[in-house]
């Protein structure tokens, strides 16, 4: 299983509600979005990354690991602004130092607030969550049992490719590609046989087209909601003084 | 006292030769019943017929003296009394954690969620999974799984349990652990009946055998009669579990009365002197 899903399921705020997670992740990405960067954005980042590994002891690793890709891309998309091109050349952009730097900080401070998240929520919470707001039953069955069999799938792909490679599947370019083509060919048949079976066991347990399952919804911790909108409210007030 | 009973089944997949022909079993109230034969020879084919998810080409499925229908209503009461376990949990288990899965089969039923819950947790501390009851299926090991899918069916709280090859795949810790849990679910009341092809886990564990091959059942009887018949055994290509052919051998030496019952398992046989 996935690091993201792993930390998800085990960190310290796992039982926390869904209510607190998303009203802190979505408060502090609206205050990186509205206000001017220096130093609300500053604020949003460590409070969140502190959330994050102090509050929910998301391990340090997985949270770098996490957060290496898309960080990396938005500093380098912010280096960008720091030169402009035109008919004469290269030349450093006036103000761009600037504005590389707010948009970095932005950009981060976005993605520690969704990092924060997915780090603390596993998915079926997320999905349960879209299903009280209103997502179809539908959809939201449907996507639970994507995620569910999406390891599966995946475990299987991972040891047909290690199948292949011990047969020299990958020796050369070419066979690479065709075994490729091979594995993705084996693994549709493999799905449909495993939904049938899957069908199979749900009709013997009485299904009749409905999901429903008992869930252990966390309640609203009061201090919690509480707590998360007095940061929030300090990291605006802040925001707005000091910059 | 006979509660569930396949009657001349036959049935052959489209296109194919038969894979159940004329087939006749039965299952006795709290005896726990084999269905011994070697891969292919139909057995999960049998299982799938035995809670109506396939139904026969000829004959018929009787359960407490009443053939059974195949109307959405038939089946439903169907599947209350009879409960089945899939061999790959992973083709069973869906939902986002264990405890969730586990409700299904109960909800289904029309209870309410107080009545769900108390059988979700009893379900889970008989299986003794109660600690896992949050964790998402792919975070479990293969032995924890495999008792999440039995404690799915478990739930529902089925007077007959079908179980298709319960030990396959594993280890020792797991099949000890599963064998305990499935001895607490009969000391409840719950008649099993489970698919193998291991003659030594029949012999140790089953009351009944009915000795399978290319969807014939070749016969059916005490574990002890079944086992011990070789040229049966022959030709299901199978043969004598070895803690029998060593019991019997024993008779034969007077190392047990001719009267006596034969040891079951390895520690049985062992403990002769």
């Amino acid at each position: 299983m996935s690091p993201i899903d792993r930390a998800a399921q085990l960190n310290r705020w796992r039982h926390r509600s869904l209510t607190e997670k998303t009203v802190l992740t979505l408060g502090m990405l609206a205050l990186t979005v509205t206000l001017p960067p220096y130093p609300a954005a500053a604020a949003v980042i460590l409070v969140m990354t502190s959330a994050a590994l102090l509050g929910a002891r998301v391990p340090v690793r997985v949270w770098l690991a996490c957060a290496v890709a898309p960080m990396g891309f938005l500093l380098v998309g912010a280096v960008s602004l720091l030169v402009q091109v035109d008919a004469t050349g290269a030349t450093l952009a006036p103000g761009g130092g600037m504005a590389a730097a707010k948009l970095a900080l932005r950009s981060c401070a976005g993605v520690t607030c969704l990092l924060f998240l997915a780090l603390t929520t596993p998915t079926s919470d997320l999905i349960g969550g879209l299903r009280r707001l209103g997502l179809p039953a539908e959809i939201a069955e449907i996507a639970l049992l994507m995620y569910r069999f999406l390891f599966l799938l995946g475990d299987t792909a991972m040891t047909m490719n290690a199948a292949q490679a011990a047969r020299l599947g990958h020796a050369d370019a070419g066979r690479r590609m065709r075994s490729l083509g091979l594995l993705i060919g084996n693994l549709l048949p493999r799905a449909l046989d495993r939904a049938r079976r899957l069908e199979i066991g749900l009709a013997a347990r009485g299904w009749n087209g409905g999901m429903r399952v008992l869930s252990n919804r966390a309640a609203v911790s009061v201090p919690g909601l509480a707590l998360a909108l007095l940061v929030e409210a300090a990291v605006a007030a802040m925001g707005l003084t000091l910059s | 006292m006979t509660v569930l009973e396949a009657r001349a089944l036959t049935y052959a997949y489209p296109g194919e030769i038969p894979a159940l022909s004329d087939l006749d079993l039965t299952i006795r109230r709290g005896r726990r019943l084999a269905i011994l034969g070697p891969n292919g020879a139909g057995k999960t084919t049998l299982l799938l017929h035995l809670n109506g998810t396939l139904r026969p080409s000829s004959g018929r499925v009787v359960l407490d003296g009443a053939e059974m229908g195949y109307s959405r209503s038939d089946l439903a009461a169907w599947r209350r009394r009879v409960g089945l376990v899939l061999q790959d949990a992973d083709d069973q288990l869906f939902a986002a954690s264990v405890a969730e899965d586990v409700s299904f089969g109960p909800l289904n039923m029309g209870l309410t969620e107080a009545e769900a819950r108390e059988r979700v947790e009893q379900a889970l501390a008989a299986m003794g999974i109660a600690a896992l009851a949050e964790r998402p299926p792919h975070m479990l090991s293969f032995g924890q799984k495999k008792r999440a899918a039995i404690a799915g069916a478990m739930a529902m709280r089925p007077d007959i349990l079908l179980l298709d090859e319960p030990t396959a795949g594993l280890d020792q810790r797991g099949s000890v652990l599963l064998l305990a849990a499935l001895a607490a679910l009969e000391a409840r009341g719950v008649t099993l009946a489970f698919t193998t092809h291991d003659v030594d886990l029949a012999f140790a564990t089953a009351d009944e055998v009915v000795l399978f091959d290319n969807g014939k059942a070749l016969a059916q009887g005490p574990a002890e009669t079944v086992l011990a018949n070789r040229s049966l055994l022959e030709a299901a290509h199978l043969r004598m579990p070895f803690v029998l052919e060593l019991g019997l051998k024993a008779r034969k030496r007077g190392l047990i009365a001719p009267d006596a019952p034969l040891p079951r398992t390895r520690e049985e046989i062992m403990a002769l002197d």
